[in-house]
């Protein structure tokens, strides 16, 4: 049991690394989602690339090009730089596509409304359209939170001391092949169920809004 | 009726959809203060035509001339020109289009400030006032999805005037509410006719046309079919079409 206390030291770099590349997909999230419903044919075409080719790499192997192909030439990268970037780009891709059916869930008599208005560009955005979109989008964003929460555990095959990379050395030195990694599992399942149930319950109460809409 | 009364002129405006011309080569002018009542089948470009007055839909051919501005728009439309167009002519949908996540009151204050710059006491001044215009100033710190359609729709009424358009145009406002509701509705728009705003209302609401408007309109693909006052055109219908529609609904 002498293993928990290292587990528990280590869980900061998994929600470190999880919480960072979280953010950094977030808002390179937007900046994907504007160029899909951009007025530019070629934006539009360029955006969709990205996504796709982001979202048809196995994060794993992304990882590596980043740390190992790029990060071992011109650009230093340290461990953790190297996996909030890979894993930033894999949440871009992967929170645009929410973003992205979150705003076809907006009504177009919402838009008509805006322009016939008169309101610019920016404000039906920002005041009218994504509070609405972001209702709907905020069960996938969690949701995705907690499977990046998980694959996180990915980025201690490039070297970054999170809980897996920490368990995997105990479970090798110590001989002991079972426990740790059992309570590893422990430990992940304990901070992403309140997210799950989080998920859940505003999953719920947009239903409820929905209905009453 | 000449040029210089006129506040609103269509000319010519053409709209196609995939090879199916919706509004084909419609002329209209609208004198300051006029109601105008359009009706005609599904489907005969009502809507379109409506939507192409404030280019919710950008004709493929046509002028449009709002208060003496012309646009050309078989050109490509400035962004200026767009908003200077939509300051004046406010529209009001069948479906209401309230933003849900706002209150009432933001909801006819937020385009003031965002459109007309207004302050927020300015803004949330003249909302109030419309709201009780509108009947409905116990509602101000209500969301929408707490207020009947019939009370959405006089909400979407006072966000549009707010704006101090010009010309109100109105797509079947009443089509999506019970009639009592509908009633409610008709009311304002009879108060608002009453003072003075120049108005085009696509409706089936033939009472409301007969008794409010001063000429109606009778579309059918995508043409005016015939137009005149009201009482002479369903009096004395010129046309058989026009004789078939207004019995189909008079039936209903
Ligand atoms: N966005 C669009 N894309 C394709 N076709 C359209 C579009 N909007 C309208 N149309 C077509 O244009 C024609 C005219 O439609 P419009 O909505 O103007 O008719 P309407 O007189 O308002 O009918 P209704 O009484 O049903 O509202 C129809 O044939 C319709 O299918
Ligand atoms: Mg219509």
């Amino acid at each position: 049991m002498d293993v928990l206390p290292i587990i528990v030291a280590a869980i900061p770099v998994t929600l470190g690394v999880t919480a960072a590349s979280f953010a950094i997909g977030a808002v390179l999230g937007l900046a994907l989602v504007a160029g899909r419903r951009s007025r530019w044919t070629v934006v539009r075409g360029l955006s969709r690339s990205v996504v796709e080719v982001l979202r048809g790499i196995p994060p794993i192997v992304l990882l590596f090009i980043i740390f190992f192909g790029i990060g071992s030439g011109a650009l230093r990268m340290e461990p953790f730089q190297a996996a909030v970037i890979g894993l930033g780009l894999v949440s871009a891709a992967h929170l645009s596509e929410v973003y992205r059916g979150s705003l076809l869930a907006v009504p177009k008599g919402q838009f008509e409304a805006a322009d016939a208005l008169g309101l610019s560009r920016s404000t039906t955005s920002a005041r009218v359209i994504a509070p609405q979109a972001f209702r709907v989008a905020m069960p996938g964003m969690v949701t995705w939170a907690i499977s990046l929460l998980k694959d996180s555990a990915l980025v201690s095959t490039i070297g970054v001391a999170e809980i897996m990379s920490v368990t995997n050395q105990h479970a090798r030195s110590s001989g002991d092949g079972l426990m740790p990694f059992i309570l590893a599992a422990a430990v992940y399942i304990a901070i992403g169920t309140p997210l799950a149930i989080w998920s859940r319950w505003l999953e719920k109460r947009f239903a409820r809004i929905r209905k009453a809409a | 009726m000449n040029q210089a009364e006129s506040i609103l002129s269509l000319r010519d405006v053409e709209k196609t959809f995939a090879g199916h011309c919706a509004v084909d080569g419609v002329s209209l002018d609208v004198a300051r203060g006029e109601v105008v009542a359009v009706i005609g089948p599904s489907g005969s470009g009502k809507s379109t035509m409506l939507r192409c007055i404030n280019l919710l839909e950008v004709p493929d051919r046509g002028t449009i001339t709002v208060d003496g501005t012309d646009l050309d728009t078989s050109g490509t439309v400035s962004a200026r020109d767009l908003t200077q167009l939509r300051r004046r002519v406010g529209m009001v949908f069948q479906s209401f289009n309230l933003f849900p996540h706002m209150t009432v009151l933001r909801n006819i204050s937020l385009p003031q400030e965002r459109v007309l710059g207004r302050s927020r006491d300015e803004a949330d001044r003249r909302s109030m006032e419309l709201l009780e215009r509108v009947g409905l100033q116990q509602k101000a710190d209500a969301y929408p999805a707490k207020c009947s359609g019939g009370q959405q729709q006089r909400v979407a009424i006072a966000r549009a005037l707010a704006l101090d358009p010009e010309i109100m145009l109105f797509d079947e406002p009443t089509s999506a509410l019970d009639p009592e509701l509908g009633l409610e509705v008709l009311a304002v728009m009879r108060q608002l006719a009453d003072t003075g705003m120049t108005m085009i209302v696509v409706t089936h609401e033939i009472h409301f046309a007969a008794t409010v408007a001063d000429r109606l309109i009778v579309m059918a693909d995508g043409r005016i079919l015939e137009q005149g006052p009201p009482q002479q055109v369903l009096d004395d219908p010129q046309h058989a079409r026009t004789r078939t529609f207004l019995s189909a609904i008079k039936d209903r």
